[in-house]
């Protein structure tokens, strides 16, 4: 392309520019003639106009405004082109002419095909044969034909959704040349180079006379490489191969009827080949994204393709005990939240109550519910939690003290579990703690690599079956099952058989926790084909392809199946174009890019043979014509501006503005004054509810509450009772609670109290099972119910073992999920929390107080004076009758006697009484008060 | 665009004569009111409400020693004892000068205004003088006719123009004596001090003067806007204005200031000052000068104001 790049089409009408001084000479003349008059009063006109300087010729600049108007549409006739085409090829050879028929190549694939037209004209005037080879074509037939095939093959030849293959290329032209020395080879390239394919440097291996790259620089190619769906949004990735300069791309996330529901943006920076974007939007309308598509660019590199994988699982958390916040990382919950946070959506219940939340969750309709550490969920869960996961929903549970004590028939777990736990290490056990074993091929697991660091300390053992081996998903290194599953109709029960805090074992706090999780969540999805994660290898026909353009279409006429093998991405192949693959019910997608690929440039460094650069055919030979034309439309425009101004056309514009703007200035004041005048009458909304004046009296004060049995002796007794206790309370300590509050439990709002004191009696009417469900919440809350039996002394003497009260205690707590239970140890917080004291009495002194068990029980510290203990126990078992030692008539006289007739004893059943309430209050602060003498020695006081 | 204004031919006298006569006609006698008696022994054809040398009779008075027998009129006389003198009404007769002014700003005639100015000054000036000489005064134009009381002045004035048109500016008034009215109908467009400086001495000589100052409607709307180039017809002087619309209202407030200064300047001298339009009616113009001419009462007492 050598010459001059301009030239003109009619160089002849260019003879008009000696006009110019025409029409110069003819602007000078005639512009704005004044309209004569004859006025008599022209003395007194000229008194006035004196102040106007009126100019008797138009100005200069306007003259040469007009003088340039003329010479733009002069040489706008003339017809300037840039870059007109030459014909150069070279005569020694055939011409050889590679296609990129890429994706890249789709957006401008008319001017290539158009340049490679030209170039085979070119070869059809010189009479030399052509060889054309498409790079992205299944098979690349180079064979020399005579331009008219050429032409033929060309105009066939379509931009293909894939990659080009070069080597493959080159290799075939190499083939068909045989020895033949080729005359140009041309290469109409879209700039994109694979990994390690050299196709310049192969190309001028074939040692051609003139070698000429073209349109390499002509696109600017962006391709989206992954895409994942994170907490926030949808995390895109986009390469471009031209790195030069700041770039900003918009992305649109399309649902699958092509409706554009999302929207991020790209910003490249100067140098930077890849750029993130974000698409924000809510996690149910994410989860509705089909497509990706790079605003205004419609090729195959530009749209990523989503599938189920993709979808954000709605993940609903439940916990066995609530742990208030300000102790974190012991609640089971935090861990989990952590782990699946970027992963999955989580929603908790609102409430504590099981039976109500469990179907609140459902209600959500969750893909995952887990449970941690729940050992055993009311009654009526459990019908509509089993047809949850009949339906596809997967439950994952974690071990914890409360399955642990659970009892064995538990449906809701995948295997069958022994009672009560196995403990690894300590003083007590041979075993040591437990690395895990390598993950079972059958395993969702299968191919994380074994984790090392993580030791079991602790964990619920399955009992052994037959089927155990292949329900279990990773084991210990002794082979005790770890995680184990079984399927349930669509849908899926998976244990962890430690709990989700770090008591029991290091894993929650390792990376392979949240890796384990996040492929558990991974399997849980609505019944597609993908469901199935143990099988080693499917197939999986074409179901919606993409074509060059980046629009998904049903022809999938030469594409094969898809064959999935385990731990290989399949990659977009001429057999395999990009697409979806499965059927309606469930595909998977096959995008062209692999996952963080990077656009490369062509490498034109070190070529053994000098190469010639051109731009693409459309893109060079470009008409001057519009832009001189559009130029002298401007000046005309901006020349009746200026003729209209100086004619005085404005003044009267002027004049009628005037009273518009007062108008507007009188609406404003108007709307501003009705703003204000309006403005103070919103106020606030009264949201005082019915029982709030109650509900403060409760929360102004502590009080002490029991539950009222409806036996009338009893409850007085209960009442009498906490009053004495109130008394001594506000006589010996600086806890002055209010009066005692008797509460039904069937309806009135219970957390308002620290404990609640239940006398157990059999006469009375059974509890309903929705108020135990009330009193489960209560617990799980935080709140601690004290059961008095009252049977210490009746029990000595009855012959089966358990007094009735017992049994009904045991009827009630048979729908309670409660903790293993233990006495109080001698070292527990319960005895120093106020008195010291070694045993808890009431009107008798026999029975132990129970309390919920710790089962981190630290052997090797027993020379500690206090056990250190998170939180309180949720229930207190005695059967000493404590509300008959505390009741006192109104004149302070003690109501009931003790057994035995021991003031001393009633004095003890006080301080059990204040020991119990401080623990209430203060939970394990004395534990940790018996640590301050080491404390301040370690602060060196 | 065709222009506004225009310079057209002077009319011809007869025309307007014709004119004039029209408007005469709708107009009543005009007994121009003399404040002083005129030393004039010229009869005049009106009674002049006073006694004097007449031929109508005006009173019986008693004879008094002294006065001439002749006079007794004995028919009067006879029918008592006392002897009556015959009074008879002075009837005398008044000069009116009227001129016009014929420059050639006067041939300015717009297309708001329906005729020219000079036209219509022709009109008002021998209307005037038809009506006057109905009267029986004595009408004059200075520089082109002496005063003649004849019936047909009006006439004799519209030959006496054609043959000798009146020379351009005020004219020279030398022959004017004693108290005489002057009717001067012109545009005035001079300074209005230059006018002043004319006929103040006039003003001291005693003559009664009004002036009808004829406008056309475009000198005083000035209704031009744009790129205007304005010549003025008697110096060929040009000026042009780049956007004539932005002048206008200096002007209009310069041109009716002019006016009001030459208005109150002739009002101070006692002489009457009517403006008046070519596009209104000529008749307009002529009642004026007629109420300002015969006295009207009640504008007389409030200096000539409308």
């Amino acid at each position: 392309m050598s010459g001059l790049p301009f030239l003109f089409t009619n160089p002849a009408l260019l003879a008009a520019l000696v006009a110019l001084p025409a029409i110069w000479w003819l602007l000078r003349m005639t512009p704005p003639r004044p309209q004569a008059e004859v006025f008599p009063p022209l003395r007194i006109l000229a008194r006035v106009l004196k102040r106007e300087e009126t100019p008797s010729k138009s100005p200069w600049w306007l003259t040469l405004l007009r003088m340039l108007m003329a010479a733009l549409v002069i040489l706008a006739i003339s017809d300037p082109v840039m870059n007109p085409r030459l014909n150069t090829l070279a005569t020694g050879g055939p011409l050889v002419l590679v296609v990129d028929n890429g994706w890249a190549s789709a957006e401008d694939w008319e001017r290539r095909v158009e340049t490679a037209a030209g170039l085979i004209a070119d070869a059809a005037s010189r009479d030399l044969p052509v060889s054309i080879a498409f790079t992205a074509d299944r098979d690349h037939n180079a064979a020399p034909t005579s331009a008219d095939e050429a032409d033929r093959r060309l105009a066939a030849a379509r931009p293909q959704p894939l990659a080009t293959d070069h080597p493959a290329t080159v290799a075939a032209i190499r083939a068909a040349l045989g020895d033949t020395r080729p005359g140009t080879v041309a290469f109409v390239s879209d700039g994109i180079e694979g990994a390690g394919d050299p196709v310049m440097a192969d190309l001028a291996a074939l040692g051609p006379a003139d070698l000429r790259l073209i349109g390499a620089d002509a696109a600017r190619p962006v391709a989206l490489s992954a895409a994942s769906n994170d907490a926030n949004g949808l995390a895109v990735t986009a390469t471009r191969l031209v790195t030069t300069g700041p770039e900003s791309l918009g992305v649109t996330a399309y649902d699958a009827r092509g409706r554009a529901i999302g929207e991020g943006q790209f910003d490249f920076a100067p140098g930077e080949s890849v750029a993130r974007a974000t698409v924000t939007a809510p996690f149910e309308l994410r989860n509705d994204f089909a497509r990706l598509g790079l605003t205004g660019l419609a090729n195959a590199g530009a749209t990523y393709l989503l599938d189920d994988g993709f979808r954000r699982r709605r993940v609903a958390l439940l916990s066995g005990e609530a742990r208030d916040m300000a102790q974190p990382l012991l609640s089971p919950l935090y861990y989990i939240n952590r782990a699946l946070a970027p992963y999955a959506d989580l929603v908790a219940p609102e409430e504590p109550d099981l039976a109500k939340a469990v179907p609140a969750l459902l209600e959500q309709k969750p893909s995952v519910l887990i449970m941690a550490d729940i050992g055993r969920l009311p009654e009526e869960v459990y019908g509509p939690l089993q047809s949850w996961i009949d339906n596809g929903g997967t439950l994952i549970r974690f071990a914890g003290p409360r399955l642990a004590a659970a009892p064995a028939e538990d449906p809701l777990v995948p295997v069958i579990l022994r009672q009560g736990e196995r403990a690894l290490g300590g003083a007590l056990s041979w075993a040591e703690p437990q690395p895990l074993a390598d993950y079972p091929a059958n395993s969702p697991f299968a191919g994380m690599p074994r984790p090392a660091d993580i030791l079991v300390k602790r964990q619920v053992l399955a009992q052994p079956t037959a089927d155990l081996a292949e329900r279990t998903w990773a084991s210990l290194a002794d082979g005790t099952p770890l995680v184990t599953t079984r399927v349930e109709g669509q849908g899926r029960i998976v244990l962890f058989h430690v709990s989700a805090e770090a008591t029991w074992s290091n894993l929650p706090i390792s990376g392979s926790f949240v890796e384990m999780l996040r492929r558990t969540v991974q399997l849980a999805r609505g019944g597609g084909v993908a469901a199935s994660g143990a099988e080693a290898a499917r197939t999986l026909p074409p179901y919606r392809l993409l074509n060059a353009d980046g629009v998904l279409t049903g022809e999938t006429g030469g594409a094969r199946p898809l064959e999935i093998a385990a731990g290989v991405t399949p990659k977009a192949t001429s057999d395999n174009p990009p697409g979806l693959y499965g059927s309606e019910d469930g595909f998977s997608a096959l995008n062209l890019m692999e996952r963080d690929a990077v656009l490369q440039p062509l490498a034109l460094t070190g070529l053994p043979t000098a190469y010639q650069t051109a731009p693409l055919a459309g893109a060079e030979t470009w008409s001057l014509k519009p832009a001189l034309l559009t130029a002298a439309m401007l000046l005309l425009i901006l020349d009746g501006l200026v003729v209209l101004f100086m004619g005085g056309a404005f003044a009267r514009l002027r004049a009628s503005a005037r009273p518009a703007a007062r108008a507007a200035t009188i609406l404003a004041v108007a709307v501003l004054g009705t703003g204000l005048v309006v403005a103070p009458g919103i106020g606030h909304a009264d949201d005082s509810k019915p029982g709030d004046d109650a509900i403060l009296q409760h929360l102004d004060t502590t009080h002490l509450a029991y539950v009222v049995t409806g036996e009338a002796e009893v409850d007085r007794i209960s009442q009498r009772g906490l009053e004495g206790l109130t008394q001594f309370l506000t006589y010996r300590t600086t806890l002055e609670p209010g009066a005692p509050v008797g509460v039904d439990i069937s309806k009135d709002e219970l957390s308002f109290y620290p404990i609640i004191y239940w006398p157990v009696s059999a006469s009375a009417p059974m509890p309903s099972a929705q108020s135990v469900s009330r009193i489960d919440a209560y617990m799980r809350a935080g709140g601690t119910v004290l059961f008095d039996t009252r049977d210490q002394i009746s029990a000595l003497g009855s012959a089966s073992g358990d007094s009735p009260n017992t049994q009904r205690l045991q009827a009630i707590l048979a729908n309670l999920d409660i903790p293993p239970l233990e006495p109080v140890p001698t070292d527990h917080v319960l005895t120093k929390s106020f008195y010291l004291l070694t045993s808890f009495p009431g009107r008798y002194s026999g029975s132990p107080l129970w309390i919920e068990s710790q089962l981190d029980r630290q052997d090797g510290a027993a020379d500690r004076p206090a056990r250190s203990a998170d939180g309180v126990s949720p229930i207190m078992i005695t059967g000493n009758d404590m509300a008959g030692a505390w009741a006192i008539d109104d004149a302070g006289n003690p109501l009931l006697p003790t057994v035995p007739a021991d003031e001393n004893q009633r004095e003890y059943a006080y301080r059990s009484g204040v020991n119990i309430m401080m623990y209430m209050l203060t939970g394990n602060y004395k534990a940790d008060q018996v640590h301050i003498p080491a404390l301040l020695e370690r602060l060196g006081q | 665009m065709a222009s506004i204004g225009q310079i057209v031919e002077r009319t011809s006298s007869g025309e307007v004569l014709a004119r004039a006569q029209i408007r005469a006609r709708l107009i009543p006698d005009c007994l121009v009111e003399a404040r002083r008696v005129a030393n004039t022994v010229i009869a005049g054809w009106h009674g002049r409400r006073k006694r004097g040398i007449g031929e109508n009779f005006w009173q019986f008075r008693p004879y008094s020693v002294g006065e001439s027998l002749s006079r007794i009129d004995w028919r009067r006389s006879a029918r008592d004892d006392h002897t009556y003198v015959r009074d008879r009404e002075w009837e005398a007769a008044h000069t009116i000068w009227l001129w016009a002014d014929l420059s050639p700003s006067m041939m300015f005639k717009s297309t708001l205004g329906t005729v020219s100015k000079e036209s219509r000054a022709l009109v008002l000036m021998l209307a005037l003088a038809e009506i006057l000489a109905r009267s029986g005064e004595r009408i004059g134009c200075p520089g082109v006719m002496e005063p003649v009381s004849a019936r047909n002045a009006a006439e004799r004035l519209a030959a006496a123009l054609t043959h000798r048109p009146p020379n351009a500016g005020l004219p020279d008034t030398g022959m004017i004596r004693g108290a005489s009215d002057l009717v001067l109908i012109g545009d005035f467009l001079d300074p209005s001090d230059a006018i002043m400086t004319r006929l103040t001495p006039l003003s001291r000589r005693g003559m009664r003067g009004h002036v009808v100052e004829i406008a056309d409607p475009a000198e005083e709307v000035f209704p031009y806007a744009g790129r205007t180039e304005f010549t003025d017809p008697e110096t060929g002087e040009k000026l042009t204005a780049g956007r004539a619309e932005i002048v206008a209202e200096d002007y209009r407030r310069a041109y009716l200031g002019r006016r009001e200064a030459l208005g109150a300047s002739l009002r101070h001298l006692g002489w009457s000052f009517t403006p008046h339009r070519t596009d209104h009616l000529a008749s307009e113009a002529l009642v004026a000068v007629h109420m300002y001419l015969s006295g009207a009462p009640g504008r007389a007492n409030h200096g000539g104001q409308l």
